[in-house]
């Protein structure tokens, strides 16, 4: 989370560009037509207008800077001493009063001159007011043309500054000038910071970000220190000293023992013991650079003095007993002690900051977030977790061969396949079947209208082997048992016939086992859809033969009242229409119905009433309602025609501008074209 | 070892996957980006089945499932239907049921053994939960949060449940599903554990905004890594403190 974010700030305009973007506004979003003979009402209001659209023009955009720069009182101290440090806090507070103030003279010019505006009695009258009312305002702008230039080059640095935040984990590392405190920073974050072997190479504070026990650390690298009084130092330093004044870190008083930096020791120390109250409330360490060229042990007897009451002081000051106080000691170039600083810094400084959160409040709000609840055994029933033998086999794997090559996965198939959005993915690949070859066989989804898993029975296999098995059986038994009667005194005819009701038999029996089977799975499938259960005539005529029954009579009865017969249309000669309906099979077919009651009408007279039958579950008892119905929608219809619409629905208007009600009249009144 | 990951840009992978120590269902997206990491960590032990369920891709959020069987809402279509039994092994049973609450992830929270779900689901389900996927079965809420599934995610050496319980609620919890149990988050402090993180006895996978210190909370209750759930009262409680006060 970034709470100080100095990069949204909005780009300051020299005096000159803001006049002229606020000018150019007024001229392109203000009308710009006005009439001598207007009535002066309507000519001084157009006037007003652009005074009032400038001064809230330059309201609006001089707000918006003073809104964006963050007002030193609010802000965290150590920002609040850094922009000091860099833009002098005095300049920073007066730039942006003289906008405040700028603003608040604009609002009453354009007020004053809005005022005067009423007065005005002419056309030229009201334009001079305007152009003093707009140069005023231009004018006061122009005078801010400093402020602006100063507050310009401020957002530009500030955008710059690097993201610290002043409230979360951070070592600060300080010390004198090209001790190795960018050298450290290098080593423990990714931060590039510029290392050179003089002195100030680090003109800034920078930042860094590292992770130590799952945690997010900002490391801040600071510019180096000389020992002199506060009032002598330069702007370089004050960063480092506001920095240590106001963050609460870790601090690492990085030290270099070699004297390589070209100060001594004693040097060093003297700075320290003089920057000691920055420190105070603060884990403190005091880190030795430079082990690779001189060791600790090498040092003389004052310099070891100078160190360890350096050492004895930060652990006093830091609230750490002097038996744990000790020397951190690192070498930047062969990193050697490098990451154990960085460990003794981070827990230092976590053990205090948990130190000082556990006496909060807030502490009592996440207590439970460090309980684990171990389960109270219930019963006495195991629990074991599954985990396949493969994983840990794979584990152990791993371990021996992490440099094994890589499996190639579906996502470096995509990548060879054309990439995401034209690989189109196997699906079918891994699927566990009895035969693996049985993977990419094509399965139906709907047969002639018919969704074929509702149609599965998962246990057929197993019935078809059953019933497979009984009929071997029962052949079985039918041959044993076939031979108690006689058939040698049948006659060939009799013969015949047995073997036919014999195959009859079977095929009964065979049938009305599948239907008993099937009896609780079969979907019971409507007549007109199911093959066997349709009622044509020539099923009937079989199933009729089946039966021993000649039912060609009973054929024709049937057919003779079939609905496409009634309505068949009348043929021309009765010589015509005879025979097709005679020789059905010779026999004498019933006289043929009339469709009117009445010989003495003509046959080939139109019908008066539709015949249409009533369809089932529309509702109507019978066909005279039905006709009734039919009447009924005619006339209601008839209105609809009358006016040429197709229905209820139907709103179209054919031409909505008729071209002879519209043309050559104009809108207001006047009927003369111009 | 729990792994970071996202949807197609979402951190919620729960909601895209159902991870069980027998089987992984993983939603089909536009690439195989998802996919690919289940199928690292995971196809050479178990099957990671990519499919739709109700021809949505929130896999994990409607359907519940264990080593033993998997459920899958009366909405999943007989192609989807067939596709999973084609895929899983016959061991698991997998049944499609009638359920009023048809987001059984969200409603039904399970491991191999023990089983919450929500107090509102029908008596027949709550049979088929026992009989199919072969648990017990205790109808709970946690923390006054009905969707049991949204709000916790537990494996037979595990769990983690929704930040807001009590110190009380948690060890009554713990004590029902015989796993230690942990209040936590997943995602950059999400409550919604069980949507934002899969599990199972030896990997777990969860958002890719997780930060360092959930992960090793995950990690440590899950015991994935050999990490034990003592971690977190131990060697983690300066960082935890640190985060959360």
């Amino acid at each position: 989370m970034v709470l100080y974010n100095f990069k949204t700030i909005q780009v300051v305009p020299t005096a000159k560009d803001f006049i002229d973007i606020v000018l150019s506004k007024t001229q392109r979003q203000t009308p710009t037509v006005v009439h001598n003979g207007w009535a002066i009402n309507r000519i001084r209001q157009f006037y007003m207008r652009k005074v009032k659209f400038t001064q809230s023009n330059w309201h609006e955009k001089l707000s918006k800077i003073l809104d964006d720069f963050p007002k030193v009182d609010d802000m965290h101290p150590f920002f609040g001493d850094l922009l000091n440090v860099l833009y002098d806090r005095d300049h920073y507070k007066l730039a942006l009063g003289q906008l405040h103030t700028a603003r608040n003279l604009i609002d009453k010019v354009s007020q004053d001159y809005v005022r005067l505006m009423k007065y005005g009695d002419s056309l030229y009258r009201c334009k001079e007011l305007k152009r003093a009312a707009l140069g005023r305002m231009c004018t006061i702008m122009k005078k801010q043309g400093p402020s602006l230039a100063y507050l310009e080059q401020v957002r530009q640095h500030m955008s710059r500054l690097p993201a610290i935040e002043p409230n979360t984990r951070t070592l600060l590392v300080c010390g004198y000038p090209n001790v190795g405190k960018s050298s450290f920073m290098n080593k423990v974050t990714r931060a590039d910071v510029d290392v050179q072997p003089y002195a100030f190479t680090t003109k800034s504070l920078f930042v860094g970000h590292m992770d130590y026990r799952y945690l997010r650390w900002q490391v801040i690298d600071t510019p180096g220190i000389l020992d002199r009084p506060l009032e002598e130092r330069n702007t370089i330093e004050m960063q480092s000293i506001t920095a240590l004044a106001h963050l609460r870190a870790a601090v690492l008083y990085v030290m270099d023992i070699s004297e390589q930096c070209g100060h001594t020791l004693a040097e060093q120390a003297a700075l320290f013991h003089s920057i000691k109250p920055l420190f105070a409330n603060k884990p403190l360490l005091i880190v030795a650079n430079k082990t690779d060229v001189t060791q600790v042990d090498s040092l003389s007897a004052e310099d070891k003095a100078i160190l360890d009451e350096m050492v004895s002081e930060a652990a006093k000051m830091s609230g750490v007993a002097p038996t744990d106080a000790k020397l951190l000691m690192m070498s930047t170039l062969t990193e050697e002690g490098v990451m154990a600083v960085k460990q003794v810094a981070c827990d230092r400084l976590l053990a205090s900051r948990v130190e000082a959160k556990l006496q909060g409040k807030r502490i009592q709000d996440v207590a439970y977030r460090m309980h684990v609840a171990t389960p109270a055994p219930r019963d006495r029933q195991a629990r074991p977790p599954v985990i396949p033998p493969s994983v840990a086999a794979a584990r152990a794997r791993a371990m021996q061969a992490a440099e094994q090559a890589k499996k190639k996965t579906e996502k470096d198939m995509q990548e060879e396949n054309g990439g995401a959005g034209v690989y189109s993915a196997d699906m079918r690949k891994r699927y566990a079947l009895q035969d693996p070859s049985w993977r990419y066989d094509i399965m139906p989804e709907i047969i002639e209208g018919h969704n074929v898993l509702d149609f599965v029975d998962p246990d057929i296999e197993a019935r078809l082997e059953a019933l497979d098995r009984e009929e071997e059986a029962m052949a079985a038994a039918a041959e044993l048992e076939g031979d108690d009667m006689d058939e040698d005194d049948l006659t060939p005819e009799q013969r015949e016939l047995l073997k036919k009701i014999r195959a009859r038999k079977t095929i009964v029996v065979a049938a009305h086992r599948r239907k008993k089977s099937a009896a609780n799975n079969a979907p019971i499938k409507p007549r007109r859809v199911d093959a066997d259960r349709t009622s044509t005539t020539q099923h009937m005529k079989a199933s009729l033969a089946r039966v021993g029954v000649d039912a060609s009579a009973a054929i024709e009865r049937a057919r003779a009242r079939s609905v496409s017969r009634v309505g068949r249309k009348r043929l021309r000669s009765a010589s015509a229409a005879a025979p097709a309906d005679m020789d059905v099979d010779g026999s004498q077919a019933p006289p043929q119905k009339r469709i009117h009651s009445s010989k003495s009408r003509s046959m080939s007279r139109g019908r008066a009433l539709s015949t249409a039958k009533p369809i089932e579950g529309q509702g109507l008892k019978n066909e005279a309602q039905h006709n009734k119905a039919i009447k009924m929608h005619d006339k209601m219809q008839k209105r609809m025609g009358k006016a040429a619409r197709k229905g209820e629905a139907d709103r179209h208007i054919p031409d909505l501008k008729p071209k002879h009600l519209f043309s050559g009249k104009r809108g207001i009144g006047k009927t003369d074209r111009r | 070892m729990a792994t970071r990951l996202q949807f197609e840009n979402n951190n919620e992978v729960g909601v895209f996957a159902k991870l069980t120590s027998a089987y992984a269902l993983v939603a089909l997206g536009g690439s195989e980006n998802f996919y690919s990491v289940f199928e690292t960590e995971l196809s050479e032990h178990i099957p990671v089945v990519k499919t739709s369920v109700a021809g949505t891709r929130l896999v994990g959020r409607i359907t519940v499932g264990n080593k033993n069987g998997l459920l899958l809402p009366n909405t999943t279509t007989d192609q989807e239907l067939m596709h999973i039994r084609n895929s899983l092994p016959d061991e698991v049973v997998v049944q499609r049921i009638d359920e009023r609450l048809n987001s059984l992830g969200n409603c039904i929270a399970c491991n191999d053994y023990v089983a919450l779900v929500h107090p509102d689901i029908d008596k027949e389900t709550e049979e088929l939960v026992a009989d199919v996927l072969g648990v017990e079965v205790f109808r709970q809420s946690i923390a006054g949060n009905t969707l049991v599934g949204s709000y916790c995610t537990f494996t037979n050496q595990g769990g983690l449940v929704a930040p807001n319980v009590s110190v009380e609620d948690l060890d009554e919890l713990s004590s029902l599903l015989q796993v230690p149990l942990v209040a936590g988050t997943v995602n950059r402090g999400s409550d919604v554990v069980g949507a934002g993180l899969v599990a199972n006895d030896w990997a777990a996978f969860c958002g890719w905004d997780t930060t360092a210190t959930e992960l090793s909370v995950i990690e440590s209750v899950f015991k994935l890594r050999d990490s034990k759930p003592s971690n977190i009262v131990n060697e983690m409680r300066a960082s935890l403190i640190d985060t959360l006060a």
